[in-house]
């Protein structure tokens, strides 16, 4: 069988490893298991201004952002003075990875941007039946979420966990 | 989710409407949706093989080629066996089929003879009131009338069998590209939705068709070692045969019931005991099938309330006939799915106003989402 349906692929495998190498909350994975995670991740382009989710929305997944610029604004105190801004590599949503709940803020695209998408029951699947992508993957999201957990306690701008 | 808005009145007739329409259409292509559906049921019984091979350490499209390889092997290997097999005994098909058809009929006689011997009031009932030539008829008629035209239709379909393996290796190479293909044609406003979407319909169908290999396979085990007890020829082929019609909801299990009573009947003429028995056999699997085996494999992956099964059977026949009969429920099942989301979509309004700003946005309208 040699059909291979090239008309469905995107870019080619080595460029598409390594874009997605290059983000920080892959970098521990190997090719192998970016190929595997690569088939869950949606890409999404944005225009300037347009909002990618909505305070109140029911959240499903995390997104990482590959070019451009997104910044979150919420009703809520502590976000609403941070108001802050995620460039490319950064994540955010990612409390929609855990638990379904309502989006805390409201992310709007500051300049035309592309961002990955992972969706929560597909990273629940990659869990259980690859746990060691999923465990790098919870790893650096945790140490990530951590980091901006001090930089905030130390009334730092940078970064909240929306 | 939470708080999602339930479908009312209006879209239960539409969803049963596009279930019908589907199935009409279905109808006009059944050589590619028939083979369609046998490669889904395939593709979500071999993904988890895939996977493996994939943690193995092979590639996303090698492992495909590897699984479909082996399918396709298989599905010629099965082809070859049923034409070899349906060359060799063809002449004595037309015989053996008269032959059990007439055991049948004789049970049925000799039943009625012994009700009107036991219950003399019911003598003159219309249903003991057939006799032995018309029953001999019908026997002789059966054979003649339908055996050549299943063998036609089933000669008739096993070529389009051989698009199984390729389109089970089209949904284990591409299915994903595919689901994100669509995922990506649709609007910024209304991904997250359409993610949920297709993550239900994904879920709904494997549930459904993984749980039905699995029923089929309880099935079969349980009503083999039931015939094998009762010592009725050939229990594997048998117990297969009524656990596949039993695909059919309630009409299915009835056919496979005759099916075995037919040749029990006809193997055992002078021991009703062991007819009466495999028909008890039947009401039992039937039972542990509603009570364990259902909830243990499907359980309510579908989650169609069992009157409107009941209807949708009859309209799915009404339609599509026999294949009406199979399609209906699987199809209902995933139109609700979509319906479902649909209303949420349509139903909230700042999907809807997020949707108009990006439009804004495009065509360089100031807006406010």
């Amino acid at each position: 069988m040699k059909t291979s349906f090239r008309f469905l692929r995107g870019p080619s495998d080595g460029q598409r490893i390594q874009e997605l190498k290059g983000l920080t909350l892959f970098k521990a994975l190997s090719a192998r298991e970016l190929r595997e995670l690569d088939e869950l991740l949606h890409e999404r382009s944005y225009q300037k201004d347009e909002v990618i989710f909505d305070e109140g929305d029911m959240g499903l997944g995390l997104f990482v952002v590959v070019r451009g610029r997104v910044r979150a604004l919420s009703s809520h105190a502590a976000l609403q003075q941070l108001a802050p801004e995620f460039g490319p590599g950064d994540f955010f949503g990612e409390l929609a990875l855990f638990e379904e709940a309502e989006r805390t803020a409201r992310a709007v695209a500051m300049e035309p941007t592309e961002v990955l998408a992972l969706f929560r029951t597909e990273f629940f699947s990659l869990l259980e039946r690859d746990h060691r992508i999923g465990v790098k993957i919870l790893l650096e999201l945790s140490r990530m979420v951590v980091l901006r957990s001090r930089r905030l306690l130390a009334g730092r701008q940078h970064l909240p966990t929306v | 989710m939470k708080n999602e808005p339930q479908p009312g009145i209006l879209t239960w007739l539409a969803i049963i409407a596009a279930t019908c329409l589907l199935l009409f259409l279905f109808q006009a292509v059944l050589w590619l949706v028939i083979p369609a559906l046998l490669a889904l049921v395939v593709y979500y019984c071999l993904r988890p093989m895939t996977r493996v091979l994939i943690r193995a350490g092979l590639r996303h499209g090698t492992a495909a080629k590897v699984v479909a390889g082996v399918l396709f092997l298989a599905t010629l290997l099965v082809l070859f066996l049923l034409f070899s097999l349906a060359a060799t005994h063809a002449a004595s098909w037309k015989m053996t089929t008269r032959h059990y058809v007439q055991g049948g009929l004789d049970f049925l006689r000799k039943t009625e003879e012994w009700m009107a011997l036991k219950l003399p009031s019911l003598r003159k009932s219309p249903l003991l009131m057939s006799s032995p030539a018309n029953l001999n008829a019908v026997g002789e008629g059966f054979a003649q009338k339908y055996l050549g035209l299943m063998l036609l239709q089933t000669v008739h379909w096993l070529p389009s069998l051989l698009l199984v393996p390729y389109l089970t290796y089209f949904f284990l190479q591409e299915g994903n590209q595919l689901k994100k293909r669509l995922i990506r044609s649709v609007p910024n406003a209304y991904f997250e939705k359409t993610l949920l979407l297709v993550e239900r319909v994904d879920q709904s169908l494997q549930s459904f068709f993984v749980g039905l290999m699995k029923l089929t396979f309880l099935d079969t085990s349980t009503l083999a070692l039931g015939l094998w007890a009762l010592r009725v020829s050939h229990p594997i082929l048998l117990g297969l045969t009524a656990a596949v019609l039993a695909w059919v909801p309630y009409i299915g299990s009835a056919a496979g019931c005759v099916l075995v009573v037919l040749v029990s009947a006809t193997d055992y003429p002078n021991e009703p005991v062991t007819t009466y028995g495999c028909i008890v056999l039947f009401l039992c699997v039937r039972l542990l099938d509603d009570f364990v085996f259902l909830p243990l494999t499907i359980g309510r992956s579908l989650r169609i309330h069992p009157v409107l099964s009941v209807i949708m059977l009859f309209l799915g026949a009404a339609v599509a006939g026999p294949v009406g009969l199979l399609l209906v429920l699987p199809l209902m099942g995933v139109v609700m799915v979509v319906a479902e989301i649909l209303v949420q979509i349509l139903t909230d309004h700042r999907l809807r106003a997020r949707f108009r700003h990006a439009n804004q946005l495009r065509l360089g309208l100031p807006g406010v989402p």
